[in-house]
């Protein structure tokens, strides 16, 4: 590989990684504020939701460009496969192993939520849910780098997305809209009751079922 | 290719739907919802030259979250 | 067998003997030497439809089957019976279940399938245990013709809904599916299916054997042929007739040992309609019943005695549809508890009745049409009809005077949920 290195790929790559996170933070939260049906009377909710596809957008283009920019810096001997598969890095394998699992998690998010069309909603809803882990994995990557993490601001920063991330989860759970309970609601979260009775989540099942009689 | 004596007819998918509601929002003069939340369709078929409501129906269509939404072709015979 | 005589498809010593026929019984039975060869003209002759609800055609049906180009094919014998005040389907496989299975095999002939599924509800273990001996039976005497099989989905009441039920062959649950276009070929996995209630088997094997021409001797022009209908409620026993289509419903209610001066009749099934008891004097078929709004439906006969109160049965009933509803549509779980909620204030007579009332239109209004199956489409006709021929009794209870039934009324068969897991889809 090119023997390329300069102090301001390394600053990209942290600037880059700390304004992703926050990015990444917002999306997760417009995410959830989507599935809670917010919205409707100030702000469409499909506002709400384009907001949702156009911050991805932007923080997937931010990620791209921490990603390149720490491959291309051979000061750090990082290469492109390991920013995909964990643990073949040699330089700091844990920290980055953690951030190439964010990666995977966050293609595959990405690369369905292009396709949405092309699959069954519940395939697409299933992948979707890997939002969550990796932002916890995007999180824990920003702590093991280290690079920053022991300044204040940096502290500050993380700490309060964390919040918002774990305030919005809260709040996803707490306020779920009862629904349907339909068989492509395949959410484990259950209906918040009908009037007449509570519904219980059945058995997840799109599949046949291992030995079933079948034709 | 368009044929004259075609309507076309927003419809939904009552199983994929989910209630969201970005259906009405984006294309109010075709949808309105009920007091749960789903779509109802007050107007029927519509003819292919109504530009405006074509626009609202895909604009619809693609905000879907569920994709629950299609625009059904109905061949109307002319006696 | 003298076409002018009943039963038809009861026939026989099993009904009395409380057992089922063996197929030697059966043969000597319906002894024939005429076999038709081709079924789906004699179908066509002798106009029999679906006798599971819908009153489709069977011959149209099977046309369609028959017209797939497919190397596999199957046929289903929807024994279901999800109805909770329909016995008939287990009536007849528990006295007859030889010429159901004769029906099945010889439709599958005709439409070119090779494998027959028959469906009965994995809680009916008597009935399950009945058509898989007399399949056991006919193994042993031949091993041509279709092979048979007994699937046993859980029995709920939407099981036996025809998309519900292959859709659960196919992939394992009871979900009705939705169909865009109609008449639409069921299909599991890419083998068409042609699927029909147990009882039009029964009467297939016997056109089988009889001819289209026999089968016309009774009844009337559009409706013709025999019946088997359920009849509960204002009777002492619940019981389970084969009646010719078009007999008046006073005389089906009188042999039945019903009360023949009913307060009202509820006809069809649960997402059937209500009939007044003026009208008992109506033909039993469906060009008849039309004038009413109510239909033969799936042979369900439900008698409401003078003392009972319609309102709380509606209700009753209501409130077990909603909990059977799929809830895979928004208009259906939403709507038909709701519905339900409105009821209950009209029965209790409630300060909100009258609010519940105009509610209850709306929402009516609002639901139908909406779901992917037909079931919010039955419980909003099932109300409508309650508003009409209950309208002096739902005034006073609007106006606050709950009629002395109201509170007590259980005419009508509505399975009690024992617990909490009956809630749980399977």
């Amino acid at each position: 590989m090119i023997d390329l290195t300069s102090p301001y790929l390394w600053y990209i790559s942290r600037a880059t990684g700390s304004v992703s996170l926050v990015l990444l933070t917002l999306v997760v939260v417009l995410g959830i504020l989507t599935a809670n049906r917010v919205g409707g009377k100030a702000v469409g909710r499909f506002e709400i939701s384009e907001l949702h596809r156009m911050v991805s957008m932007s923080a997937v283009i931010f990620i791209a460009l921490h990603v390149v920019a720490t491959v291309i810096d051979s000061y750090v001997p990082t290469g492109l496969i390991s920013s995909v598969v964990p643990m073949t890095s040699s330089y700091r394998r844990i920290p980055v192993a953690v951030g190439a699992v964010a990666l995977d998690l966050l293609i595959a998010v990405w690369v369905t939520s292009l396709a949405q069309e092309k699959m069954r909603n519940v395939t697409w809803r299933l992948i979707h849910w890997l939002s969550y882990p990796m932002y916890a994995a995007a999180v824990l990557h920003g702590f093991l780098t280290g690079s920053d993490s022991h300044q204040r601001w940096w502290l500050l920063l993380t700490g309060i997305s964390c919040l918002v991330f774990l305030g919005a989860l809260t709040w996803r759970w707490w306020q779920r809209p009862s629904r349907a309970d339909g068989r492509t609601a395949l959410s484990p979260l259950p209906g918040s009751g009908l009037s007449t009775q509570s519904t219980r989540r059945a058995r997840q099942v799109d599949r046949p079922v291992p030995g079933r009689k079948r034709y | 290719m368009k044929k004259r004596n075609e309507l076309l007819q927003l419809r939904v998918n009552p199983i994929l739907c989910d209630g969201f509601g970005h259906c009405a929002e984006l294309a109010p003069d075709l949808v309105i919802l009920d007091e749960w939340g789903y779509p109802i369709f007050p107007d029927g078929p519509f003819s292919p030259g109504e530009k405006e409501r074509i626009r609202s129906a895909h604009l619809a269509i693609r905000g879907c979250p569920r994709q629950a939404l299609v625009l059904e072709r109905l061949s109307v015979d002319t006696k | 067998m003298n076409s002018r005589i009943l039963p038809r498809v009861l026939a026989g010593p099993g009904l009395l003997d409380r057992r089922p026929l063996t197929y030697a019984q059966h043969e000597t039975n319906f002894a024939s030497s005429f076999r038709t060869t081709n079924l789906l003209q004699e179908l066509e002759k002798s106009g029999l439809t679906g006798r599971g609800g819908a009153a489709f055609p069977t011959y149209r049906k099977a046309q369609l089957i028959a017209d797939q180009h497919s190397r596999v094919k199957y046929v289903v014998v929807n024994a279901m019976e999800g109805e909770p005040a329909a016995h008939k389907d287990h009536t007849l496989l528990a006295t007859n279940p030889h010429l159901v299975l004769d029906g099945a095999a010889a439709l599958a002939t005709a439409v070119g399938a090779r494998l027959v599924s028959v469906c009965i509800p994995r809680e009916a273990a008597a009935t399950i245990n009945h058509v898989e001996r007399a399949i056991h039976e006919r193994q042993r005497r031949s091993n041509t013709g279709p092979k048979f099989e007994v699937q046993t989905p859980p029995g709920r009441y939407v099981a036996g809904e025809e998309s519900a039920l292959v859709h659960w062959l196919d992939d394992n649950e009871t979900l009705p599916q939705f169909r865009v276009v109609r008449p639409h070929v069921l299909r599991i996995g890419r083998h068409p299916v042609l699927v029909d209630n147990a009882e039009t088997h029964a009467h297939i094997g016997l056109i089988q054997r009889y001819g289209g021409d026999w089968f016309r001797d009774l009844g009337t022009a559009d409706a013709t042929g025999s019946t088997l209908v359920s009849v509960s409620g204002a009777i002492r026993n619940p019981a389970v007739l084969e009646v010719a289509l078009g007999t008046p419903l006073h005389h089906i209610l009188e042999t039945a040992g019903a009360d023949t001066s009913p307060q009202a009749i509820l006809l069809g099934g649960y997402g059937g309609t209500w009939l007044h008891g003026d009208h008992v004097n109506t033909p039993y078929d469906n060009a008849s019943l039309a004038k009413f709004g109510a239909s033969v439906g799936a042979g369900v006969i439900m008698v409401l005695p003078k003392q009972g109160c319609g309102i709380t049965e509606t209700l009753r009933i209501t409130k077990w549809m909603a909990n059977e509803s799929a809830r895979q549509c928004g208009p259906c779980a939403f709507g038909l508890p709701a519905m339900a909620e409105d009821l209950a204030h009209i029965s209790s007579a409630s300060r909100d009745a009258v609010a519940a009332i105009q509610r209850l239109y709306g929402r009516g209004q609002a639901i139908e049409g909406r779901g992917a199956c037909r079931h919010p489409d039955g419980v909003v006709r099932l109300v409508r009809s309650a508003f009409e021929v209950f309208q002096p009794d739902i005034n006073r209870h609007a106006k606050g005077q709950a009629c002395a039934a109201a509170a007590t009324s259980r005419y009508a068969p509505v399975p009690r949920l024992a617990s909490e897991s009956d809630l749980v889809w399977e």
